[in-house]
């Protein structure tokens, strides 16, 4: 799934999450609780009951003031990868098939949290639930279990996304940096699924795949226009002037969730497939600071 | 109440929209597309109402458009119609003049081209139970379209129809119009006569209405015009003579330059001046005798050194120099002073005399007579005039017969042409039996007089009695008679034509004894050809000005020159009014009703909307191609 080249690219990255959760477990990355690791964070008065051993000697020498040394936390963060199983990730010709792209990113996003460290799950949805779940995982070990589950994955049935999201937002686990990789072609929409995993406390990346097909419709004429995963039509002259309109309509649309995401402190991440996989992870995300 | 239309029934056509609607409100035959999902497009076209029928109907460009292309059409077909001024209507004969100075480029691009605008007008302002007759007035009139209501057809034949060189048969054409007005409902013709004037005098009135429409522009260039009128060459003891004539048929003193080559070899150029209706000359004298084309042209005066006027057909002129022969004739006598004589009296015949027996002269002649002597001695091949055989290997010669009393003159062939036998009388005359290749010419109770013919590539002419054994070297077919003979044996030249022809005028070729066939290749490059005979070939084509080369199987015979020189046709200037009949006819103004048919508009704008129908079609129909990405969008 990723070649040498990439992979070495990829050891260097490593996932940032602007309001990281506390981890269970001691992690590589650094967290604004202060805590024991050897970073320095700052200074505070003593007071009486703090350890001894955390006294700044130096700082009493030169001020004749005790002060304690807070040193920064490192824990932790849990990565949630979610997966989009639906029919109409399944479209998209050759290497540009929605649903393959969305799982090499999401290869690439749990090899990122695997490699930090992380607390990584993937999981795809598909109907009202989670279908296929990976992990929880922690360490680099696990990545070959991660590209082979993510080689494994069909595109089926319909993903009532509201539906799967609050599932998981009740039954992942513990909160966190969580990608939801999706086509957003939901009939009954996405909104409230986003509202419930951020109510839950996780910090949502939406990326929202679309193949170049959706992007510019390769067909013409007076069509039947069947949906693959509804099977419901829509009758249209596709002729320039409507080709004009539904261009108009995607770049409202994606404006809309934009404006949605922003909003509600979400990143939203569009893609279209014909864009090499790799470019959005080492150069797009780490633009936006989800990557450093 | 009056419709301006022709053909108001067409209107019916427009209950077709009622199909095209009903089409468009079925449902259409659509493919099936699977896609990922139809909630953008559903989101698109808002919902499921804005597909309900009568909102299909809106701003759906093509079916606009198909209504529009249907109204077109039906409104074509309905032949609507102005009313417009108009020359002639009803049945309308139409002359067209093709004569040469209908050539002339005073109204862009020539009047004939005017004239053919004229006629589209004409038509295309002709009612619709109008009858269009067109007669193209050429040096043999071509009647182009006969009382027909097909004017697409009659103004493709005007428009094919190209104007000639020369002059033209205005008689001719009057007989064919009247010949068409009789044929027509009288009283209700109108003879219309497209021309530029030069109609000849005494020309018979016209059935039913006649109008004229002048062609030529009234300014000077429609009136000014310098032209060659003479060009010739003639052979002088001294050598060639040549002489030009440049000849103002305008009303304005000109200035042109007389630009005399032969090849590629300029001989002389000369600035002329040359008074309103009078002529300036040009000689030259001091050629070179031997055979040769000339060209004469006139050009302006200055640095551009174009045509000085409007008229190009009179501003050329050829001419061709042949130097005099003389055909080279050995008479092989015993001593007949009538024959010498006459011999010596021969235009182009240079005799000479050779005693029987005495050896040949090794030069060549053209002609070898043998009088009374027993033998033959000619080279093979030379021609042969015998008088008195007593023996040839040619024919058996008989013995002498006295009964010469005439019983026929071979009636319409040339060596008999003018020749009166009545008033001959013969003593007596060998027998001879005439041969397989030889045809009588004087035949009497006795045996053949004269006969001729043919026979292996040579000629051969016999008169079987001694010429003083009759009375003919006193009579006038003597000369008569020696000059066909002549003509037959050692013609001087294939064709004589010193002056050049006009055009349309005939040329008769004599080809020599051998030539099989005669070609002639016309000034652009276009070859005749006739089988060579005896008779001579008539040659009848001369419709395009400039040099023709006359050739046979054997040889170039020579070269001749057809020239427009007619001061009728140089006359360019428009004539204001003609005199046909006894009436004096002046230019006809526009003051008939015709009708202008607007269909070819609609046509063209059924077409057009075809066109857009066509391309919004398919503006939608081929998906734009689709560029790889090198990055996310955003």
């Amino acid at each position: 799934m990723f070649s040498e080249s990439t992979l070495r690219r990829l050891d260097r990255l490593a996932l940032v999450a602007q309001r990281v959760r506390a981890g269970v477990f001691k992690g590589e990355r650094r967290s604004t609780k202060r805590g024991t690791s050897i970073e320095f964070a700052d200074y505070r008065d003593y007071v009486r009951g703090d350890d001894l051993r955390r006294i700044d000697w130096n700082a009493y020498a030169r001020l004749e003031r005790p002060f304690i040394k807070l040193l920064e936390e490192e824990e932790d963060l849990a990565v949630h990868v979610l997966v989009d199983g639906s029919l109409s990730m399944g479209f998209g010709t050759g290497e540009q098939r929605k649903l393959d792209y969305a799982c090499k990113l999401a290869a690439a996003f749990g090899y990122l949290a695997l490699a930090a460290g992380d607390r990584l799950s993937v999981a795809v949805l598909n109907g009202e639930t989670v279908a296929k779940r990976f992990g929880p995982a922690r360490n680099r070990a696990f990545a070959m279990r991660l590209i082979q589950f993510l080689e494994d994955v069909p595109a089926v049935g319909d993903t009532r996304l509201n539906a799967a999201l609050r599932d998981y937002a009740l039954t992942g686990g513990r909160p966190g940096l969580t990608f939801l990789i999706t086509d957003l072609f939901a009939p009954d929409g996405h909104t409230e699924g986003l509202a419930q995993l951020q109510g839950r406390g996780h910090e949502v990346v939406v990326v929202h795949v679309l193949a170049p097909e959706e992007v510019e419709p390769e067909y013409a004429g007076d069509l039947k226009l069947v949906d693959a995963e509804t099977h419901d039509f829509q009758e249209i002259t596709l002729d320039g002037g409507l080709r004009d309109l539904y261009h108009a309509r995607l770049s409202d649309w994606r404006d809309e969730i934009n404006a949605y995401c922003t909003k509600r402190g979400m990143h939203y991440v569009p893609v279209v497939t014909d864009a090499p996989w790799d470019q959005l992870v080492l150069y797009q995300l780490r633009q936006r600071g989800l990557v450093k | 109440m009056t419709f301006p239309f022709l053909t108001p029934l067409a209107f019916l056509l427009g209950l077709l929209a009622l199909p095209i609607l009903v089409l468009y409100m079925l449902k259409m035959r659509r493919r099936e597309v699977s896609v990922s999902s139809v909630l953008l497009w559903q989101r698109l076209l808002r919902d499921r109402e804005a597909n309900a029928p009568w909102q299909k109907l809106k701003r759906n460009l093509l079916l606009i458009l198909q209504l529009l292309l249907l109204a077109a059409l039906m409104f074509a077909l309905a032949r609507p119609f102005l009313t417009v001024p108009a020359v002639a209507r009803g049945a309308v004969i139409v002359l067209l003049d093709a004569s040469a100075s209908m050539s002339a480029g005073d109204v862009a691009p020539s009047r004939f081209a005017a004239a053919q605008a004229q006629v589209r007008e004409l038509a295309n302002g002709l009612s619709a139970d109008g009858l269009l007759t067109v007669i193209l007035v050429g040096r043999q009139p071509v009647v182009l379209a006969s009382a027909t209501r097909d004017t697409a057809a009659a103004l493709a034949a005007v428009d094919a129809a190209r104007p000639e060189q020369g002059a033209v048969d205005w008689e001719a054409a009057f007989a064919l119009a009247a010949g068409a007005a009789r044929g027509g409902t009288p009283g209700e013709t109108t003879t219309v006569i497209l021309s530029d004037g030069g109609l000849p005098e005494g020309l018979p009135a016209l059935p039913g209405q006649v109008r004229f429409v002048p062609i030529g522009a009234s300014e000077a260039l429609g009136r000014e015009n310098v032209g060659i009128d003479a060009f010739s060459l003639r052979a002088t003891a001294s050598g060639p003579e040549l002489f030009v004539r440049v000849t103002n048929f305008g009303v304005e003193p000109q200035r042109a330059i007389v630009t005399i080559t032969t090849g590629e070899q300029l001989v002389v150029s000369e600035l002329v001046e040359v008074a309103p209706g009078q002529s300036a000359s040009v000689t030259l004298d001091d050629l070179e005798d031997v055979p040769a084309a000339f060209q004469a042209q006139l050009t302006a005066p200055g640095a551009d050194g174009g045509a000085p006027d409007a008229f190009a057909l009179d501003d050329s002129a050829w001419a061709v120099y042949q130097p005099l022969a003389a055909g080279r004739t050995l008479v092989l006598t015993p001593g007949n002073v009538f024959l010498e004589q006459m011999l010596a009296s021969l235009p182009g015949v240079q005799a000479f005399r050779a005693a029987p027996g005495a050896p040949l002269p090794t030069d060549p002649f053209d002609l070898y007579v043998s009088d009374s002597i027993s033998e033959t001695v000619a080279p093979a091949g030379a021609e042969l005039l015998i008088v008195n055989p007593i023996s040839t290997t040619l024919f058996t010669v008989g013995d002498v017969f006295t009964n010469t009393r005439l019983t026929r003159v071979a009636a319409d062939d040339p060596l008999t042409r003018f020749l009166d036998w009545d008033q001959v009388s013969v003593l007596q005359a060998r027998r001879v039996a005439v041969p397989a290749w030889a045809r009588v010419l004087v035949d009497s109770e006795g045996g053949p007089l004269v006969f001729a013919g043919e026979t292996g590539g040579r000629r051969v002419a016999v008169l079987t009695f001694r010429l003083q054994d009759s009375d003919l070297p006193l009579q006038l077919a003597f000369p008569v008679l020696m000059s066909n003979l002549m003509t037959y044996l050692a013609p001087a030249q294939a064709f004589s034509a010193p002056d050049g022809l006009r055009p349309g005028e005939t040329l008769l070729i004599r080809p020599a004894g051998g030539d099989g066939a005669i070609g002639i290749d016309d000034p652009i490059g276009q070859r005749f050809q006739a089988p060579a005979t005896e008779a001579g070939v008539l040659f009848a084509d001369t419709d395009v000005l400039g040099l023709y080369t006359v050739v046979s199987t054997q040889r170039v015979v020579g070269q001749f020159a057809v020239n427009l020189f007619d001061a009728g046709e140089s006359t360019i200037t428009p004539a204001t009014q003609l005199t046909i009949g006894q009436a004096s006819l002046a230019a006809t103004p526009a003051d008939e009703t015709g009708q202008l048919e607007l269909w070819p508009w609609l046509a063209a704008a059924a077409f057009l909307l075809l066109l857009i129908e066509w391309y919004v079609y398919h503006r939608g129909s081929v998906p734009p191609r689709r560029v790889p990405r090198a990055g996310a969008s955003s």
